[in-house]
């Protein structure tokens, strides 16, 4: 604290001297029956083609509400603790991660205790030059732009007129990837180590260790908000 | 005591906060500073900011999906 005057907390209305007129609104009840329908209608269309598509828009239209409506974004949760010191997001996506931790573990091993294929193994690729090549470009990208993948089609579907430009761009950005994809593999990610948690500590413990990590973090989350509260 | 009103409609995430940061180090103590955004993102992390800082906030919802965040300087 300085010794500048400071202005208590107000609980009341801070004074104003312009403010915007605002409209009446409209009720937007009707849109969203509409759009229900919309959705039902679609998503049965779906089902009939395959009940895996119809599967996936039911589950794509849930996450995108989800995400809409908690304004979850995890561009804002790896930016917002330098930008603003707040880490409330950075601490709910560690969460969201934990959570999931525990949900594809089960899954996975469900498949491995009966010896079929696991599901997802494809995404087990090795490290390499290339991730932190791609985690570099991507985290410029994505603070430009203003989102993630998700998050970018979420506020498109919010009507903001910016992001269907950087959607453009994301896409032209993924043709490329996957254009220069084979020099990238040869080069780099064939030498890389590919390491599947449960292989190097047992089914128990690469939970274990991967719950463990992700709660270190989050104390240091912690740690790190309250200690930008004291400046 | 001053107001001022920062037009960052059509601006994405960070970039309405890092504009009312600079804006607020400019005004003095008991200055309103009114900004004006249409990013659902910002109107998230603009007010978690300022009260972070302790300074007095609200948030009125002007026009579907146009907000202005209010922010009285405190310290």
């Amino acid at each position: 604290m300085s010794d500048t005057p400071t202005i208590p907390r107000s609980s009341g209305s801070i004074p104003r001297s312009s403010s915007r007129s605002k409209k009446p609104k409209k009720s937007q009840i009707p849109y969203a029956f509409v759009v229900l329908a919309v959705i039902t209608l679609v998503g049965i269309l779906l089902a009939l083609q395959s009940s895996q598509l119809g599967f996936f828009w039911v589950t794509g239209c849930i996450f995108g509400f989800i995400l809409q409506r908690s304004r979850f974004c995890f561009t804002a949760a790896m930016r917002d603790p330098y930008l603003t010191g707040g880490t409330s997001l950075s601490r709910a996506v560690l969460i969201a991660f934990a959570v999931a931790t525990l949900g594809f573990a089960a899954i996975k091993y469900a498949f491995f205790l009966r010896g079929l294929p696991m599901p997802g193994e494809s995404f087990v690729v090795p490290i390499s030059f290339a991730t932190i090549a791609g985690a570099f470009m991507f985290g410029i990208g994505m603070v430009i732009a203003g989102g993630c993948a998700s998050g970018t089609f979420m506020r498109i579907g919010e009507g903001f007129t910016m992001q269907m430009l950087a959607v453009v761009f994301f896409i032209i950005g993924s043709f490329w990837g996957a254009r220069d994809m084979g020099w990238w593999t040869e080069k780099f990610i064939v030498h890389g180590p590919r390491v599947f948690l449960p292989d190097v500590f047992g089914w128990l413990g690469a939970v274990v260790v991967q719950l463990v990590f992700i709660a270190v973090l989050y104390i240091l989350a912690t740690k790190w908000e309250n200690r930008k509260n004291e400046l | 005591m001053k107001e001022e009103v920062l037009d960052c409609n059509g601006e994405a995430c960070p970039v309405p906060l890092v504009k009312a940061q600079n804006k607020l180090k400019e005004l003095e103590v008991g200055d309103v500073l009114v900004v004006q955004v249409d990013h659902s993102c910002a109107m998230k992390n603009v007010p978690e900011w300022a009260r972070k800082e302790g300074h007095n906030v609200e948030i009125e919802e002007v026009d579907d999906g146009e907000w202005e965040i209010v922010i009285q300087k405190a310290k």
